[in-house]
């Protein structure tokens, strides 16, 4: 191919942030990433299928966020999955070993691994290419050992890592001490007060209650109007004193999926089974983090990482949208009168199937709720997915290249207010809005219930939700 | 000549059974014990895993929703390949002809039926394969991740496809001859048939035989594993 065909693409001003290696944890020596890519024989069992099950039809590319917002050869799925695919075939497959090149194997090179930075880190691991290729081919899969690779030989952007080791030293990736969480929780019950003239608690550290609360700390902290909904639910259900939030432990996400680091998504998700079964809680009740509930209810459950749990695990979009299937929650809709729609995060919608319960609660609490096309399953991904709504960094990607599909989307539903339930959208569709210029809100589910939900037969009185 | 026709027509075939045979059981083997702990499920997913991987397989509905274009070409081009597969079931033995002749067809028209279909799979699978070709090298971000793999294995097929055809529209090939070779191959005793063009078209097909366990056509097997991976509620 001609150089030109591998610079073309419309955007590809991007420039990638360097990444620190200050934190060094293994040798950059070819042997290593060698013998990481023949691990791939160990597992797991999609990764190894992937290695030689490519049909090569382009398909992926023609659904993915990254290669519709830049058509660059680098943003093509498979030219990014080739990078270790090509490496797999040389050394652990009999085609590879007699034939090399014309198999499309061939070695590693010397030094490449920071060029790799680049092509994992624009990938957002949003699975939509894996809805539509014929073999069932996730791409993000590949992307992630990509990641795990390079996080070993401390090659990560410095936004992840630091993420990493903030979440694994305060137990939330903000940083926020427990005085910090206890103030903002003071906050929002204030604000409950104000908007009610009642009391509704958010209970904090209760132990033997049957719901414990974790969302994003982002929830909490940013946009936190998600929590007081929560609260709200509860308070209306009369079960107040059913559920409780951990001081300590009050943010589900996990970077530690992003930066591929097997090790540090564990150590991360530990303390909260650890807390789950101190409070002695029946249920885990996560909130609207989409990564957060796929890692415990798709991996961590399902893989035994701490054997049988003494509870369940469920969103509480699923718990909310029960209560209002059977009634016992009203509304006042001519609180949310301006046009409202939902993305599904990739994580909740593709991943978890949490796509009717979004809906049901905002089409209760929403007097215009309008789809979004194509939805569910087949949502575009936000451009932010993967963890790259943390970096700041590569905005200009994220904005001009992979959230383009998305901003066309939202603009498309005409809708003055997009819900996403997942920080990491929330932020990225945020600043797609600055970016590009729209007066159009952004906010999580539980926000728009919040505001329109009967408490004691009275919606919430505020007149302006304007930070 | 005469060295390369026993060959093909006494050795090889032996060799493309044990290969295949082994590279495919081995591959089984090995996807079936490797481990996957969390859950890779794609919602929405249907109520049955074998129902979804069984309509994956036969329909490629994922395939269609991802490229309109590429699902007509690829669809056809299977259907007609699993049609050609089992017409050639009747290179190989007389059964089929016999049970036709019991259910009171008579030859000629048995001899109809199977040009009629056989000549239009052929025309079919030559033009969809061709089409497939075209679209590799004209679609940029298919080119784009094409090799020497991807147009060699596409190649070789379609010289399948012409030297078959060429049997079938060129000069008669009276199917007697693959009959007592079949029977002469399961006794250990090769009588090869006379036949250059057949024996182009056997050698050539039994090495795409031998190559698909290493290479990118092992999608057919590992598209059941993948997708009972991903189509999982
Ligand atoms: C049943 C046995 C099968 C065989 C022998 C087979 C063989 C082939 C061959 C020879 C190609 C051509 C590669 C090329 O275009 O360069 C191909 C391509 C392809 N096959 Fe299959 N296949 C089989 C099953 C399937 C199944 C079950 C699917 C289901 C989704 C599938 C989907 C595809 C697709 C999407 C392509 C890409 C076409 C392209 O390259 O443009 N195949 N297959
Ligand atoms: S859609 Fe699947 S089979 Fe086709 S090129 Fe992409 S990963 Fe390979
Ligand atoms: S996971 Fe998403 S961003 Fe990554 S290759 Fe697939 S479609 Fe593209």
């Amino acid at each position: 191919m001609s150089e030109e065909t591998m610079q073309s693409g419309t955007n590809s001003g991007t420039t990638f942030p360097k990444m620190t290696r200050e934190t060094q944890k293994a040798p950059l020596d070819p042997e290593s990433i060698i013998k990481a890519i023949r691990a791939i024989d160990d597992g797991p069992k999609v990764l190894k299928l992937y290695m030689e099950m490519c049909a090569r039809c382009g398909t992926c590319a023609a659904q993915c966020p990254v290669y519709f917002g830049d058509s660059a050869r680098k943003y093509n799925p498979v030219e990014r999955s080739d990078l270790i695919r090509s490496i797999y075939k040389k050394y652990c497959t009999t085609s590879g070993k007699l034939l090399g090149g014309l198999v499309g194997a061939r070695d590693y090179r010397e030094g490449e691994l920071e060029e790799w930075a680049e092509h994992f880190y624009t990938c957002t691991g949003c699975r939509r290419c894996a809805s539509f290729c014929p073999m069932g081919i996730d791409n993000s899969v590949i992307t992630r050992k990509g990641r795990a690779i390079l996080d070993a030989a401390g090659i990560t952007p410095e936004t992840m890592s630091k993420v990493v080791q903030i979440s694994l030293d305060t137990g939330n990736t903000d940083g926020a001490t427990p005085e910090a969480f206890r103030a903002a929780i003071d906050f929002l019950e204030e604000e409950m007060k104000d908007e009610h003239g009642i009391d509704i608690k958010i209970p904090v550290d209760c132990e033997g209650v049957e719901y414990f609360y974790v969302p994003p700390s982002g929830d909490v902290l940013v946009n936190p109007e998600a929590t007081t909904g929560v609260a709200k639910v509860f308070f209306v259900l009369g079960m107040q004193d059913k559920w409780t939030m951990s001081s300590r432990y009050f943010d589900g996400a996990n970077y530690g999926l992003f930066t591929g680091s097997d090790a540090d998504m564990k150590a991360d998700n530990k303390p909260y089974i650890e807390e789950a079964k101190r409070l002695g809680c029946k249920v885990l009740f996560m909130g609207e983090c989409g990564h957060a509930y796929r890692i415990m209810k798709m991996i961590m459950e399902p893989a035994k990482w701490w054997g049988d749990l003494p509870f369940k695990i469920i969103n509480c979009m699923e718990f909310t949208a029960e209560k209002i299937k059977s009634g016992k929650l009203q509304f006042d809709k001519s609180k949310n009168p301006q046009p409202v729609t939902y993305h599904d995060p990739c994580n909740f919608g593709r991943s978890c199937n949490i796509v009717d319960e979004p809906r049901i609660i905002l089409e209760a609490s929403c007097q215009d709720f309008r789809e979004m096309f194509p939805n569910r399953g087949e949502n575009w991904c936000c451009g932010g997915g993967g963890g790259l709504s943390a970096m700041d960094d590569i905005i200009d990607f994220r904005m001009n290249i992979a959230g383009k599909k998305k901003m066309e989307q939202i603009r498309a539903t005409g809708a003055k207010y997009v819900a996403a339930a997942c920080s990491n959208c929330k932020r990225q569709l945020s600043q797609l809005m600055e970016h590009y210029k729209e007066d159009i809100a952004v906010g999580g589910v539980h926000d728009m219930l919040s505001r329109a939900i009967l408490v004691n037969g009275k919606a919430a009185d505020r007149v302006s939700y304007e930070a | 000549m005469e060295v390369f026709a026993f060959f093909v027509g006494g050795i090889l075939p032996y060799i493309t059974v044990v290969l295949f045979i082994f590279g495919m059981g081995y591959r089984f083997y090995v996807w079936a014990k490797t481990p996957q702990p969390g859950r890779m499920t794609l919602f929405p997913a249907p109520d049955s895993l074998a129902g979804g991987v069984l309509a994956e397989s036969l329909f490629f509905p994922s395939l269609f929703k991802g490229d309109k274009i590429l699902w007509l070409f690829a669809w056809i081009f299977h259907a007609t390949l699993a049609l050609v597969f089992l017409g050639h079931i009747r290179v190989f033995t007389a059964l089929i002809d016999r049970m036709l002749l019991a259910f009171g067809m008579n030859p000629e028209g048995i001899d109809v039926m199977s040009a009629t279909a056989g000549g239009v799979a052929g025309v079919l699978l030559l033009t969809t394969g061709l089409l497939l070709l075209v679209r590799r090298i004209s679609v940029r971000r298919v080119r784009d991740i094409s090799g020497i793999p991807d147009f060699s294995v596409m190649i070789l097929l379609i010289a399948i496809i012409v030297t078959g055809d060429l049997m079938r529209f060129g000069t008669h090939f009276d199917l007697e001859q693959t009959r007592v070779w079949t029977v002469s191959l399961l006794t250990f005793s090769p009588i090869v048939p006379p036949n250059g063009g057949f024996i182009l078209h056997a050698f050539l097909a039994m090495i795409l035989i031998i190559y698909i366990p290493y290479s990118k056509i092992l999608h057919f097997g590992g598209i059941f594993f993948t997708q009972a991976l991903v189509r999982r509620r």
